[in-house]
Parts: C-alpha cells; sequence; structure tokens
C-alpha cells in the first residue's frame, strides 16, 4: 500500500486540556476512511491539525513523506490536501461558479496588471479556468445553476458544491467534515454513492469524519474510533461494530446490577 | 455661478475616487478601514511638497501627473507600513487600529514645518482640472472593475465572504488584503494629489478622522461592495452640503443632523446601500458575463 498521508503521534493540548493525544494514522492513495467518536472526542481537530489550521503541540503531519508542519493552510491546500466543513462555508454571496473558479484560483498564472489591461494571457488563462469548473460543475448535476447564488441552492446542493470546490483545487487527499450533518435519509443515500464515486473517479483518498453510522459502514473500508481524544479502535467496519470498547465508548458501560 | 458649479464638479470627482478605493477595502475586502483621510493627507501632501519644492518647469499637466505618480506611490506605500501590522486584526479592532494610524498621520504633519505645519501648506500651484480629475476617476474605475473581473479581484472578494474558506482553498489571503489595502491607499493619495493642486492650500485639520467617516458614509449609501453605489454616494454626499446651502444658515447648520436623518432612513429601507452589491456596467467595461 503506497502511503499518501501520514499522521505520527498526533498531540494537541489547549492549555491543560488534551483535545487529541497520540493519534497517528495512515493513509493510502485511495483509501476511503473513515474517524467516528462521541461528541467532543478531537475529530475535528485533527482535521484542524492537518490542514494547518491548528499546529499540533506535538507530532508531525506527512504528505508523500515530507512533513506539513509550520505550512502555511493555503500552501497545504497547494500541496493536495483539501477540506470540507462542518457547518457548510461556501462563498454565499458569489455564484456558484465563482465558488469553483476561486478554487483554481492559486493555478492561474497571470499577474495583475494583465488582468488590469486583459491582455491575451488573461484571456486564455480565464477561459481555460471557466471550462474546468463547468466541467466540474456538469459532473456534479450544477451546472445549471452555474450563476446561482451560493447561498440560494437548497442544502443539499450546498453540500455539493462545497465537495465539487474541494475537488477544483485537484488534491490528493480529501477531508470530509461531516458531510452529511442535517441531510435527510434520501439525500444521505445519494452521498453515500456520490463520495464512493468521487473516490473511484478522481482516484483519490477520502477521510471523512461523520455521525452517521450508516453512512460510514456502508461507505469507508476502514474505521479509527477515537474517544477522549485517543484512538480506541481501528479496523474494518465489521470488527469496528463488535468492538466492545466501541460499543463502550458509544453506549456506556452497563451497571453491576443489570447484568 | 458657472466656476461655482466647475468647483463643485471637481470636488465630486475627487471624493468618487476616494469612495471608489475605499470601497476596495471596506466593502470589497471587507476590512473595516477608518484612516482613508490619513491616506488622502499622504497623497496630498506629497504631492504639494514635490510641486511646491521640486518640480522643474516643465509642462503643467506633465508635472500635476508626476505629482498624482508620486501621491500614489507615497500614500501606497504608507498603506505597506500601516496595513501590514493592521491587517492581521479582524472587525473593530482593525477599524481602531487604522483610525489611530489615520489620526498619527494627521499629527505628524502637523509636527512637520517644512510642509507648513499647523500654519497650513500654502503656494501649491492650481494644476487640477476637470479633464484632469475625471480622467483619474476613469481610471480609478477602470482600474478597480477590472482587477474584479479578474481572479485576484475574486481572492481580495472571497476574503469578505469567508476568510477560512478562503485559506483552506489555497488563497494567500493576508497577501490580497494587503493588496486591496495598499491599492486603496495609493488611489486616495491620487485624489489628495487632484485636491491639492485644486484648493492650493493644505491644513491638517483638513484631513480629520471626521473625513474619513464621511466617505465612509458615502459608500455605505451607494452600497458596501457596489463599485457603481460608491460613485452615487460620493456624488450625492458631495452636493448635499451645497444644495442645503441655498435653503439659508438654519438648514446649513443642521446638515450634520440632515445627514443622519438620511442614512437612519436608509439603513431601514434599504439596510444594503442604494445599489446593495449590484452594478450598472456599460459596454464599454467589457460585456457581461454570460455562462
Amino acid at each position: 500500500m503506497d502511503t499518501i498521508l501520514e499522521t505520527k503521534n498526533l498531540t494537541m493540548r489547549f492549555g491543560g486540556l488534551v483535545a487529541v493525544n497520540n493519534f497517528s494514522l495512515k493513509l493510502g492513495k485511495t483509501d476511503l476512511v473513515g474517524v467516528i467518536g462521541p461528541n467532543g472526542a478531537g475529530k475535528t481537530t485533527i482535521f484542524n491539525m492537518i490542514t494547518g489550521i491548528y499546529e499540533p503541540t506535538e507530532g508531525d503531519v506527512l504528505l508523500d513523506g515530507k512533513s506539513l508542519i509550520g505550512d502555511h493552510v493555503a500552501l497545504i491546500t497547494q500541496n493536495g490536501i483539501c477540506r470540507t466543513f462542518q457547518n457548510i462555508r461556501l462563498f454565499k454571496d458569489l455564484t456558484v461558479l465563482d465558488n469553483i473558479r476561486l478554487a483554481g484560483h492559486f493555478r492561474m498564472k497571470y499577474g495583475v496588471l494583465a488582468s488590469i489591461f486583459r491582455t491575451k494571457k488573461f484571456h486564455a488563462e480565464e477561459a481555460r479556468l471557466k471550462e474546468e469548473a463547468m466541467e466540474l460543475l456538469k459532473i456534479f448535476k450544477l451546472e445549471s445553476k452555474a450563476n446561482h447564488l451560493a447561498k440560494n441552492l437548497p442544502y443539499g446542493e450546498q453540500r455539493r458544491l462545497e465537495i465539487a470546490r474541494a475537488l477544483a483545487t485537484k488534491p490528493k487527499v480529501l477531508l470530509l467534515d461531516e458531510p452529511a450533518a442535517g441531510m435527510n435519509p434520501n439525500e444521505t443515500k445519494e452521498l453515500t454513492g456520490l463520495i464512493r464515486w468521487v473516490r473511484d473517479h478522481f482516484q483519490i483518498a477520502i477521510l471523512l469524519i461523520e455521525h452517521d453510522m450508516k453512512l460510514v459502514m456502508e461507505v469507508c473500508e476502514k474505521i479509527y474510533v477515537v474517544d477522549h481524544g485517543t484512538q480506541i479502535a481501528f479496523g474494518n467496519p465489521s470488527e469496528i461494530q463488535n468492538n466492545p470498547k466501541v460499543v463502550e465508548a458509544y453506549l456506556g458501560v452497563q451497571d453491576e446490577e443489570q447484568k | 455661478m458657472s466656476q461655482y458649479i466647475a468647483d463643485l464638479a471637481l470636488l465630486c470627482g475627487v471624493f468618487i475616487i476616494l469612495a471608489v478605493s475605499l470601497n476596495l477595502i471596506n466593502g470589497i475586502c471587507g476590512q473595516f478601514s477608518l484612516g482613508h483621510a490619513g491616506f488622502w493627507a499622504v497623497g496630498a501632501y506629497s504631492a504639494a511638497a514635490y510641486s511646491v519644492y521640486f518640480a522643474p518647469p516643465i509642462l503643467d499637466s506633465l508635472n500635476l501627473l508626476i505629482a498624482c505618480g508620486i501621491g500614489f506611490i507615497s500614500a501606497a506605500l504608507a498603506g505597506v507600513l500601516i496595513g501590514v501590522p493592521c491587517l492581521r486584526l479582524r472587525g473593530d479592532y482593525l477599524a481602531i487600529a487604522t483610525l489611530g494610524f489615520g489620526e498619527i498621520i494627521r499629527i505628524f504633519i502637523m509636527n512637520m514645518d517644512s510642509i507648513g505645519g499647523p500654519r497650513g501648506f500654502t503656494g501649491i500651484p492650481k494644476w487640477s482640472n476637470l479633464f484632469w480629475v475625471y480622467l483619474w476617476v476613469v481610471i480609478t474605475i477602470v482600474f478597480v472593475v477590472n482587477l474584479l473581473r479578474g481572479t485576484h479581484g475574486r481572492a481580495i472578494i472571497s476574503i469578505r465572504e469567508d476568510e477560512i474558506a478562503a485559506d483552506s482553498m489555497g488563497i494567500y489571503t493576508f497577501k490580497y488584503k494587503t493588496m486591496a489595502f495598499v491599492i486603496g491607499a495609493g488611489f486616495a493619495g491620487v485624489a489628495g494629489a487632484l485636491f491639492a493642486h485644486d484648493s492650493q492650500f493644505l491644513h491638517p485639520n483638513g484631513f480629520t478622522f471626521m473625513w474619513s467617516v464621511i466617505i465612509l458614509l458615502m459608500i455605505i449609501l451607494g452600497g458596501l461592495g457596489s463599485v457603481t453605489g460608491s460613485v452615487i454616494g460620493a456624488v450625492i454626499l458631495t452636493i448635499l452640503p451645497e444644495l442645503l446651502r441655498f435653503f439659508g444658515d438654519t438648514v446649513s447648520e443642521w446638515r450634520m443632523v440632515i445627514y443622519s436623518l438620511l442614512l437612519i432612513i436608509l439603513m431601514l429601507w434599504r439596510p444594503g446601500g442604494i445599489f446593495g452589491k449590484h452594478e450598472i456596467s456599460l459596454p464599454f467595461f467589457g460585456k457581461k458575463e454570460k455562462a
């Protein structure tokens, strides 16, 4: 298995609180892996450390064997890790097309003056960017809404647009932070198919945090279970479902008397 | 009377440049700056210093062009000096810091004897005229509008929309915040240069914090984020106090009250300003995009 993303003993302390403790993870080039755990277990903190929003207190994050510690958030995205957010963070007052185009911004090769004077290079680069963006929108069935403002899309489509926008940065690793949050069962079902399809079509690694167990069990090949910042289990879905530690973390220990 | 109207039109032009440039910082990039009068002052004084002390005896228009260039560059440099430390702050904190720097600039000028200090700077040649002012108005508007329709402009807008998301999309937000701030400051400097060569007299008290607020009122009135709105807002708030003059001294004295009332009514009626974020586009600026 070729490892694309690796975290080594990630630890994050906020003052006296240990949010994440010694978390290690390996992600293969086309793996689809889930991170689950009760609320406040430190899942989003792990994402924030991988994407550079937090600098870990200890430990290392390696992309293709290169450490990302201390890199700017934008640079980490440019190097190939992109994420979506638990509470959707689209550019609400911009059009769907502009949302996608912004993700291609760092690849644009013309300067400010070229855009003021509308040079040939400007037109060529803009045309290329737009074509790529429209192609992506077509894949995500959003092309008819290219000129709508992002805030006017229905909730499910906003989620889809956020995934499309992340993919527009052409990542090697896609991090999805609770993609099914707030979705109804039908939308979740659609999303399940979409996530798997994205992995197969773009041949990238996907790491996802999710509370919807049905989705996680259905879509993930491997699952990490985190509780109180510590990894308590790792394995494929059926192993996780039968792991007493996982059941304990989610449902609590049975009382002596009830036994 | 016609001279009076020409003077007023010229002043309108100066304020259009100021409003459009502040809108780039406040409305389009979303960085709440309250120090615009400071950059205006830097541009005005540096351009005036050039024409009083250094200008060679060449064509007046050419000299004015150089003075405007100097105004742009010096105000943009001030923008870098102030922007780099301040833009790490957000929201209210940024507003307070820029307000402070705006005042520092004014007091700095007040204590520089070579450019008049508290006596005011006199003897500035009258080189500005309607043609040059409105040429710069067009340059400013075309610059900002074209910037916004390219990838760098979109990056600037994305900061207003959601800074964390912009970072996560691979955009160096600090770089683009600084860019918007510096370009905005630079054009305020040009407005200063044009203003100095129109009024022929500069005094530090002509660049107080109140002026930053009035420019801010213009862009809020017109609609934060709309270039068209800034133009309309600047014109309205430049002409309004003059119009009120015709109604006699009492009305003129009450003009700040009328301003405030106007603003309250507008905020109740259209919280996003007259134009909101919309634009009126002319075919001159390039065709509207189809998708």
